[in-house]
């Protein structure tokens, strides 16, 4: 059974583009539009990593982050933050709340399955 | 029963194991993890590398044992029998009948593919054995990796070593220690991998969200340090991360330390700008440096040391390192004991030395003239000192030539790629020495010899080739002293100057006329005539024809001369000469009657007595027999016009410049003299033989005599006269 990544972004066009990479590579992807949709989301079933955005609408991704590390069945599943180059203050705070690997925006979706594969196989 | 008979049963024996071992590992992919028949292989191979002990057959007995040692972990059940593991023994079984079909056949040893596959094989077992179990999951991958590697007959122990000592709490990130390494095996080959399980604890204190496992990798990779370390990116902050590089890697590393820029004097930067360190290590030598002081409460360890101690580094890059650095700090020291003086500051006090030179000279005539020894000693110790005074006065404006070349490493570089042409540049005479002022004004017209020469001079490769030369061309530049001038050539060895084409331009563009008869060397010089160009494209680095003429008017506005040289079809040298611009020189005084002259000394190659019968003959020749040469001469009595009676001798004072020689006939000649060049003002400075005036200790005037005009004068005469006389 494929692996499961929930994807999580303001921006419907970059769901879309890493959606279509991720898919293309093999996994399954929820999509979240923001914190609070995304949290809506997670309904016990197993996800083996989340992407998210940190500046988001409703829910930011470091709330975001914090809220998921609080629950006992996703305690353990990496996250990757998606940061500009000048949230260096952002990274850190992600790495506090607990993501710990992270892909700077622009990037290109062959980055972003590098990124991915460092953690997850398909 | 002989051993040879023995040998024969042993390999009957070895194959019917093999066989054996090879059934149990098919019927274990269908039912897995039977104890009797893990137990009944791990015999098998037991027996075989036992016997093969007796027989002295050391390669079946340490390959053999790996697998055995394999075995024993699937027996123990600490190991977990898969299709990986299945897939691998079954490879290690054909191996090892390889091994005994060697042997039975008295046959040479492995080929190198073959032994590759053995060291292949025998390393992914040993890594089975360090992952013990835990990294079950994810060993396929490892193996995977290493066994398609091992076709390629690599070098054993030729390979980056990773130690991976993962934080404790690196799982509760999300984070999944096996799968960076997985990732690892997508820049290179994971040879072995090494599980140390040491710290795990007993079952009770286990801790299941903890990682207790630290990993040892041997990793072949053309990958550098960076990429190797950013695959750990994620992890970061809950590794500690050693990544030493291979064997093979350490002369390169010296060799890129050893031709570091220079920008740093810093260790840790110096072995980062070199690809050995990544600033990430350093940041954790440099805390760990920080520990240790805090422990010792003493001294702070050397950054090097750390890096050792921490087997970030070896210590063969390390003891280089140091070398380097203390060379850049050498170079360092030299350059902060550099001071800022303003030019005007500088000139005066040239022009103070200038005046003591002079009231030294005086004072030691006056010595002279009183016979007072002791005064006269005094006086000669005084003059001593004011010489080294003087020169080393001068020399806070000299400087050296080589930082201006150095300059043009990089535009040959550039101009080289943006022409498509392979171009080297030598350089040679980098520590001459000239005037400050004169390096600066230098620059632009090197600039533009060197484009030219890189434009036009040196041919394509393809044309070079077809010329029977090296594809690559050079570019010369060279600085020395020549005669109280410094030289300074541009040399290619390109295709050289074409006469035809050069006269053919210059009668196009009326720069001369049709017909006109010139040397070689006057041709060649027509291209530094305004407006002229014979480049048949325009390119956007020369040849707009502006070049040469500004670079002649740059060198002769520093009283400079320039020539070229050229031979077709191995190259072109433009030779720059200009003057020292000294202030203060080393004279030669001579004296015509009542007035005195002074020869630059460094101009002077000898002093000869005009003989009777030239004196007699010299109203007719201006030239004398020098030892079987022709030496034209000057007289400066006529020169100057010097209304005095001649002496009852005169001397030729011979003089060298710019490859030609002239005598000046005087009557006196009164040696060495430390001259203060005054420049001659404004109303003079149409005069023709004479560049300067400088005071004696007499007080008196004497004039500095311009060597290259006269020269020429006498040269241009002698011509003449011998046209006369023809």
């Amino acid at each position: 059974m494929a692996k499961t990544i929930m994807v999580v972004d303001d921006s419907a066009s970059l769901r879309q583009v890493v959606s279509i990479a991720l898919k293309g590579a093999g996994f399954d992807v929820i999509e979240g539009c923001d914190g609070k949709d995304a949290l809506s989301k997670i309904t016990g079933q197993k996800i083996h990593l989340i992407i998210s955005d940190v500046n988001m609408p409703n829910m930011d991704g470091i709330t975001f982050v914090k809220e998921v590390k609080k629950m006992a069945n996703y305690k353990f599943t990496p996250i990757i933050m998606l940061t500009t180059e000048s949230q260096e203050a952002k990274k850190q705070e992600g790495q506090a709340a607990g993501a710990k690997a992270w892909v700077v925006k622009p990037f290109q979706p062959a980055q972003m399955l590098a990124a991915v594969s460092k953690l997850i196989l398909p | 029963m002989s051993m040879d008979q023995a040998l024969q049963t042993y390999i009957e024996e070895s194959r019917g194991l093999l066989e054996e071992m090879e059934s149990i590992l098919l019927r274990l992919e269908t039912e897995p993890q039977d104890e009797d028949t893990v137990n009944a292989m791990f015999r098998a191979a037991h027996t075989i590398k036992g016997s093969a002990g007796l027989f002295g057959l050391d390669a079946i007995v340490s390959f053999t044992h790996v697998v055995e040692n394999v075995l024993d972990k699937v027996r123990d059940g600490e190991l977990l029998v898969n299709d990986a593991l299945v897939e691998l023994l079954l490879k290690c079984c054909d191996h090892i009948g390889l091994l005994v079909t060697i042997v039975a056949e008295a046959g040479e040893a492995l080929d190198t593919e073959q032994a590759a596959t053995g060291e292949a094989l025998a390393a992914a077992l040993k890594s089975m054995i360090g992952g013990a179990g835990v990294l079950d999951a994810t060993m396929p991958a490892v193996h995977e990796a290493r066994l398609d590697a091992s076709g390629g007959g690599q070098l054993e122990g030729d390979n980056w070593h990773l130690s991976l000592i993962f934080g404790r709490d690196v799982l509760k990130t999300g984070m999944d220690p096996t799968s960076f390494i997985r990732y690892l095996s997508t820049i290179g080959d994971i040879v072995s991998l090494v599980t140390d399980d040491s710290a795990l604890p007993g079952l009770s204190e286990l801790d299941p969200e903890s990682c207790y496992l630290t990993f040892e990798i041997e990793f072949k990779s053309e990958a550098d340090k960076q990429t190797i370390e950013a695959v750990f990116e994620f992890v970061q902050y809950d590794i500690k991360l050693r990544i030493l590089p291979p064997p093979s890697h350490l002369a390169a590393f010296i060799d890129r330390i050893e031709h570091a820029s220079g920008n740093t004097d810093m260790l840790g930067q110096l072995l980062i700008e070199a690809g050995i360190l990544t600033s990430h290590e350093l940041d954790g030598a440099l805390s760990a440096q920080e520990e240790m002081m805090g422990q010792d409460s003493g001294a702070k360890l050397p950054i090097g040391e750390v890096l050792v101690k921490e087997g970030v580094v070896h210590k063969e890059i390390v003891d280089v390192a140091l070398e380097k650095q203390r060379q850049i700090r050498d170079t360092k020291a030299q350059e902060a004991k550099f001071v800022r003086v303003s030019a005007e500051k500088l000139d005066e006090l040239i022009n103070l030395v200038g005046e003591l030179v002079i009231a030294g000279a005086g004072a030691s005539l006056q010595a002279q003239r009183s016979g007072d020894v002791a005064l006269h000693e005094s006086t000669s110790v005084v003059s001593g000192l004011v010489e080294e005074i003087r020169d080393g006065a001068l020399k806070l404006r000299m400087v050296e030539i080589g930082e201006t070349f150095n300059r043009f490493q990089r535009v040959v570089r550039d101009v080289s790629r943006e022409l498509g042409k392979e171009i080297g540049l030598e350089i040679s005479g980098a520590e001459t020495e000239l005037d400050k002022t004169v390096v600066e004004k230098i620059g632009d017209p090197l600039m533009h010899l060197v484009r030219n020469a890189m434009d036009h001079g040196i041919e394509s490769a393809e044309a070079r080739v077809a010329a029977g030369k090296a594809a690559k061309g050079t570019l010369r530049l060279n600085a020395y002293h020549d005669s109280g001038s410094i030289v300074i050539e541009v040399a290619d060895d390109g295709g050289g100057l074409k006469k035809e084409r050069i006269l053919k331009k210059a009668v196009e563009r009326g720069i001369i006329s049709p017909g006109q008869s010139l040397s070689d060397s006057e041709i060649y010089n027509l291209i530094f005539e305004a407006g002229f160009s014979t480049a048949d494209q325009v390119t956007n680095l020369s040849g707009r024809g502006v070049g040469m003429d500004v670079v002649k008017r740059n060198i002769q506005a520093l009283r400079g001369t320039v020539d070229i040289e050229s031979a077709e079809g191995r190259g072109t040298t433009v030779r720059i000469r200009l003057p020292l611009t000294l202030a203060i020189i080393d004279g030669f005084l001579v004296g015509v009657g009542k007035s005195a002259f002074v020869v630059p000394l460094d101009m002077v190659l000898e002093c000869i007595e005009l003989p009777e019968t030239d004196r007699r003959a010299a109203d007719t020749r201006n030239y004398v027999n020098l030892r079987g040469e022709v030496l034209p001469f000057v007289r400066l009595r006529d020169q100057f016009e010097v209304n005095a009676a001649a002496g009852k001798r005169e001397n030729i004072v011979v003089v060298q410049y710019g490859g030609q020689k002239a005598g000046f006939v005087v009557d006196e000649l009164m040696g060495e003299f430390q001259t203060v060049i005054k420049p001659l003002g404004n109303v003079f400075r149409h005069l023709r033989g004479i560049s300067g005036s400088t005071i004696l200790g007499t007080g008196e005037v004497a004039l500095i005599l311009d060597v290259p005009a006269l020269v020429k004068l006498a040269v241009a005469r002698e011509g003449q006269m011998t046209e006369k006389a023809a």
